[in-house]
């Protein structure tokens, strides 16, 4: 029974979060607005991780599995990949290196920054 | 009889199943980020339906069923930034700095070397939010004007290989703070990138979740602003 509460919590919220995506005058993925539904809830106390626990642990721990159907489907798409396959790979791996390295770098300037303040 | 056993619900969720499990067996057996579960189920599924002559669409009856499950999965990543609520709070200032280069880095980047390779809008879309995790890049993705299949696809390729190659990165750049290696990895590579920074350790795997999520969200704002 327990289990069956904590599914139709989540589901409710990703369909509020349906709801909601529905109504704005933008695009944005419900499922990112559920998401931010969830961290208000938890941020709030409406809700305590207790709520959602056995349910959320078998979504995050299983969660490369729920992708599987969703690129199978490349199957479909062979005929875009293959002619350019080589610039597909090449903007992976150059995009991939520049963000690593953008974001380690700035992290790094912001806390030694911080650092020197609070040293002051 | 082919029909009935493929063409039922049941026989995409089996074969999924059973597809990652070997994944999964492979990976810890290995311990080879290149056996990583998700690359090896599709190497599985993808020729097994293509030899037997199987529809997609066939598949797709159970697939379908899993794919209902990716706005939950992503929902619930808000508890994993919740339970980090003390290291977030702590270096908000360095977080907010990492993860908006680090998005708006990834959505240039991939811009620009697209048109430079001439490849189609399509094509482009589908690529720029490459960066995060699989169920909010499909999210952006469609949002844009990309092709799901092809994006789950450079998702994956890219969390592979920040997994791979992160590590190397640290040691030859000498990115020293482990704040800051959790971040890169989380924002470079996502889950896949995150499962390596647990590796490196407890600060470099939080603040790896916490850069996931964060990126994710800011990856969503940033490319409604720019694309629509």
């Amino acid at each position: 029974m327990k289990i069956l509460y904590q599914i139709a919590i989540i589901f409710a919220l990703c369909l509020l979060g349906e709801v909601i995506s529905t109504l704005l005058p933008f695009p944005f993925p419900s499922a990112i607005t559920a998401m931010l539904l969830l961290l208000i809830a938890l941020f709030t106390g409406v809700l305590r991780i207790d709520h959602i626990k056995e349910k959320s642990d078998f979504l995050l721990s299983n969660m490369a599995f729920f992708f599987i159907p969703a690129g199978v489907k490349v199957m479909e798409n062979f005929n875009l990949i293959i002619p350019v396959w080589w610039q597909f790979l090449l903007i992976i791996i150059i995009s991939t290196v520049l963000v690593f390295l953008v974001t380690a770098w700035s992290v790094s300037l912001v806390i030694r920054f911080e650092e020197r303040r609070k040293a002051k | 009889m082919k029909e009935i056993i493929c063409s039922s619900p049941f026989f995409g969720i089996t074969l999924s199943i059973v597809a990652y499990s070997i994944g999964i067996w492979l990976n810890r057996k290995t311990r080879l980020a290149i056996f990583n579960p998700l690359l090896i189920s599709y190497l599985i599924i993808i020729p097994l339906l293509y030899f037997l002559n199987i529809p997609l669409e066939w598949y797709n009856e159970g697939g379908d069923i899993i794919n209902m499950f990716l706005s939950p999965a992503t929902a619930v990543l808000a508890i994993t930034v919740y339970r980090q609520r003390k290291l977030l709070k702590e270096h908000i200032l360095a977080i907010l700095a990492g993860t908006i280069t680090g998005s708006l880095c990834s959505i240039i980047v991939v811009y620009l070397l697209a048109h430079l390779f001439g490849l189609s809008e399509e094509m482009t879309s589908s690529l720029i939010p490459k960066s995060i995790t699989t169920p909010m890049a499909i999210a952006v993705s469609d949002s844009i004007g990309g092709i799901q299949s092809i994006t789950v696809l450079s998702v994956i390729v890219t969390g592979t290989l920040g997994n791979i190659i992160g590590p190397t990165l640290i040691r030859i750049f000498r990115i020293k703070n482990e704040i800051a290696q959790g971040m890169a990895l989380g924002a470079s590579s996502h889950a896949v990138g995150t499962s390596r920074a647990i590796e490196l350790g407890e600060i470099q795997g939080s603040l790896s979740s916490i850069a996931l999520v964060m990126s994710g969200i800011i990856t969503v704002i940033l490319s409604l602003i720019l694309f629509s």
